[in-house]
């Protein structure tokens, strides 16, 4: 029981990463109709500047919020001079755009700041004694705050997308470019904050996962996670924000699981296992769970 | 009837149906069609025997790049014609090297006669990738394929006694020797491997392109530009996915097979991970999705561009270079470079079949009603 709850516990915690960067995937997606494959470097790259504030001894939170407003401003402009004015030529071309971002942010993080590792501070406390037991299981303070993290920015986002004039009309893109571009929404504006949006999201989870994660921060931390994030989007059905939330957790859910108990997997199948099971399910439900039908004219 | 009258009588008369052509008109078949055809061949042949005498290392490059061809002309056939995105075919790559590796090693199996193996177990593996197509569509029609090619190199590490995990897998060149009947010594392997990777990359062009002109050709673009009105007209779209997956792959594993005799070095981490899926996606786009020669173009910008950058800028800074000179490309040639050439050819010079409909009409003009 108590194996299964600390197994459980961390499941969740890796789980609220993989969420908050699906999540920044799902709003950008919501907007573009592309999946971002530079939003894990991206998150990298803002991570790496947090951390390298820290080590101008500036305090680990004002790191954070840095890093936050400069995911939502790198965002922005990526959409503003990459993304927009190849997106209207082919899907193709943004997917390359962003296998070049994805490429170049990367090496231009190990260009600035080296190849080896980095240790991270955590925003919480993470010191050996920081944990509540429950049922014999520690729950350590600093998994505590990555949830904390996911709950607060849940309530945050719906929030702006039920009750703000922008929210509105990003819902309003995201259903119809057109009829909202002739309702008056200015489209541009709102799908460069939906990027710059997500961008923030996914500097979140960066900042977040880099003290939990085992090797720390390198500049391949960011790419395993990602995998895991795409598969919950996609499992959670790419256009919707509930389906993100819940495809993060089940996903960081199942490989804690599936590596704990059966043993043929060990550590070494468990994005493997993982993938699996979801596309098994997506052949039950080729849309995700939460994925809302599209319907085809002929 | 004066008011409906009035303006055809303003109209200005058509243009004949036929512009003048401007531009030179070249029929397939024709005499002067197999001249450039034949101009071309013999230039490629001149390019092999430049390349051929380059010191070995380049000689080394220039297989590399006849292999990433040969994968990405697979990779085109699923991805470029039948408009399935794959961001698996590392996982095809890997298998027919693995397959290769194992025989060769294992079994001492000749190297050539691993590859109709390779192919073979690829072309049943890419059926069972394919499977999930006749539900699963587009981006997440993706994710199973990245479901492949993430779990290609943890299923080897894991098969330990077989590939010998993440410490890899290395082919003796003694194995890897020329054929005798080639009257090449062991220590010209590279030259061998450089003439064997050519010569398959021009038949699996070949193959290809009759694939693409064929009906199986068009039932396979049928269903890439509208899925529904292709069934409707009586193409069988899960037949036509499912077995272009499977032949993508036998080409893509073809390759791979070549990449182990070359290499003669597996590891799970080395080339057979999701970052040599990303390279050929790259290759095929930067090439030119859908074209014939696209592959071979893209292959030599995935293995020269990196190389070049790497020689003038050091280290992490060449792969920012490359990252952003791919965006640039995108920016500047969006059809990629073949596409983008083959567009700039038709101000110059045009190809049409025989049997198009100009044609048709030129040889024998409409006759007058009298």
């Amino acid at each position: 029981m108590e194996l299964f709850l600390e197994r459980l516990i961390s499941g969740l915690t890796n789980g609220s990463i993989y969420a908050l960067l699906a999540l920044a995937l799902v709003v950008v997606f919501r907007g573009t109709g592309t999946l971002n494959f530079a939003q894990g470097e991206l998150a990298l790259f803002t991570t790496f500047v947090a951390w390298w504030l820290t080590t101008q001894s500036i305090p680990v939170w004002i790191a954070i919020v840095a890093a936050l407003v400069l995911g939502f401003v790198m965002g922005a402009l990526i959409e503003r001079t990459l993304i927009r004015p190849v997106q209207r030529r082919n899907d193709m071309a943004v997917l390359i755009v962003a296998l070049g971002l994805f490429t170049g942010l990367n090496s231009l993080a190990g260009l600035l700041w080296g190849s080896e590792t980095k240790i991270m501070p955590s925003p919480f406390p993470n010191g050996l004694d920081d944990y509540v037991s429950i049922g014999g299981a520690r729950l350590y303070f600093d998994a505590l705050g990555v949830w904390g993290a996911l709950i607060v920015l849940m309530f945050l986002m719906t929030l702006l997308f039920k009750k703000t004039k922008i929210g509105l009309h990003m819902r309003a893109v995201a259903d119809n470019p057109e009829s909202a571009t002739l309702a008056g929404v200015r489209t541009s504006r709102v799908l460069a904050i939906g990027w710059g949006l997500s961008g923030a999201i996914g500097a979140l989870a960066g900042v977040l996962v880099t003290p939990l994660a085992p090797q720390q921060l390198g500049l391949t931390t960011m790419f395993s996670i990602f995998i895991a994030a795409s598969a919950a989007a996609l499992f959670g059905g790419l256009d919707s924000l509930v389906g993100a939330i819940v495809g993060g957790l089940v996903i960081g859910v199942l490989e804690a699981m599936l590596t704990g108990y059966i043993s043929i997997i060990g550590g070494s199948l468990q994005q493997t296992s993982a993938l699996i099971i979801i596309v098994a399910i997506l052949f039950v439900r080729p849309n995700g769970l939460f994925g809302t039908q599209k319907l085809v004219r002929v | 009837m004066t008011t409906i009258d009035t303006p055809e009588k303003t109209v200005a008369p058509r243009p004949s149906r036929t512009p003048k052509p401007r531009r030179r008109i070249v029929v397939e078949g024709s005499a002067k069609h197999r001249g450039i055809q034949a101009l071309s061949a013999l230039l490629v042949v001149l390019f092999l025997l430049w390349a051929a005498s380059q010191p070995l290392f380049r000689v080394g490059q220039f297989t590399n790049v006849f292999i990433i061809a040969i994968a990405i002309v697979g990779l085109n056939l699923v991805t470029g014609y039948t408009g399935l995105l794959s961001i698996g075919h590392s996982a095809f790559f890997g298998l027919g090297a693995y397959t290769t590796g194992i025989l060769i090693t294992k079994y001492e199996f000749a190297p050539m006669s691993t590859i109709p193996v390779a192919v073979v177990l690829s072309f049943v593996v890419g059926l069972a990738v394919g499977l999930p197509s006749l539900r699963i569509k587009g981006l997440y029609l993706a994710l199973v394929t990245l479901a492949v090619g993430v779990s290609f190199p943890e299923i080897v590490r894991r098969a330990e006694d077989l590939t010998g995990g993440a410490t890899g897998l290395v082919i003796r060149s003694r194995f890897l020797a020329p054929p005798e009947w080639t009257g090449l010594v062991r220590a010209e392997r590279g030259i061998w491997m450089f003439w064997l990777s050519a010569v398959t990359l021009m038949l699996v062009m070949l193959l290809a392109r009759f694939l693409v002109r064929s009906r199986f050709g068009l039932a396979m673009m049928a269903s890439r530009d509208h899925e529904i009105a292709a069934a409707a007209n009586g193409v069988n779209v899960a037949r036509t996915k499912i077995l272009a997956f499977g032949i993508s792959g036998a080409i893509t594993g073809l390759a791979g097979s070549l990449f182990a005799q070359y290499i003669g070095a597996l590891s799970p981490d080395g080339s057979f991970t999701l970052l040599k899926s990303i390279e050929l996606v790259t290759g095929l786009v930067l090439g030119g999705i859908a074209t014939q020669i696209g592959p071979v173009v893209g292959a030599f910008a995935v293995v020269f561009l990196p190389y070049y950058t790497a020689s003038f800028t050091s280290g992490p800074l060449s792969g920012v270079v490359f990252g952003a000179l791919l965006i640039a490309i995108v920016f500047v040639m969006p059809e990629g470079i073949v596409g983008r050439l083959t567009l700039l050819s038709r101000k110059v010079v045009t190809f049409l079949p025989a049997d198009h409909p100009s044609r048709r009409k030129g040889e024998r003009p409409p006759e007058e009603p009298t």
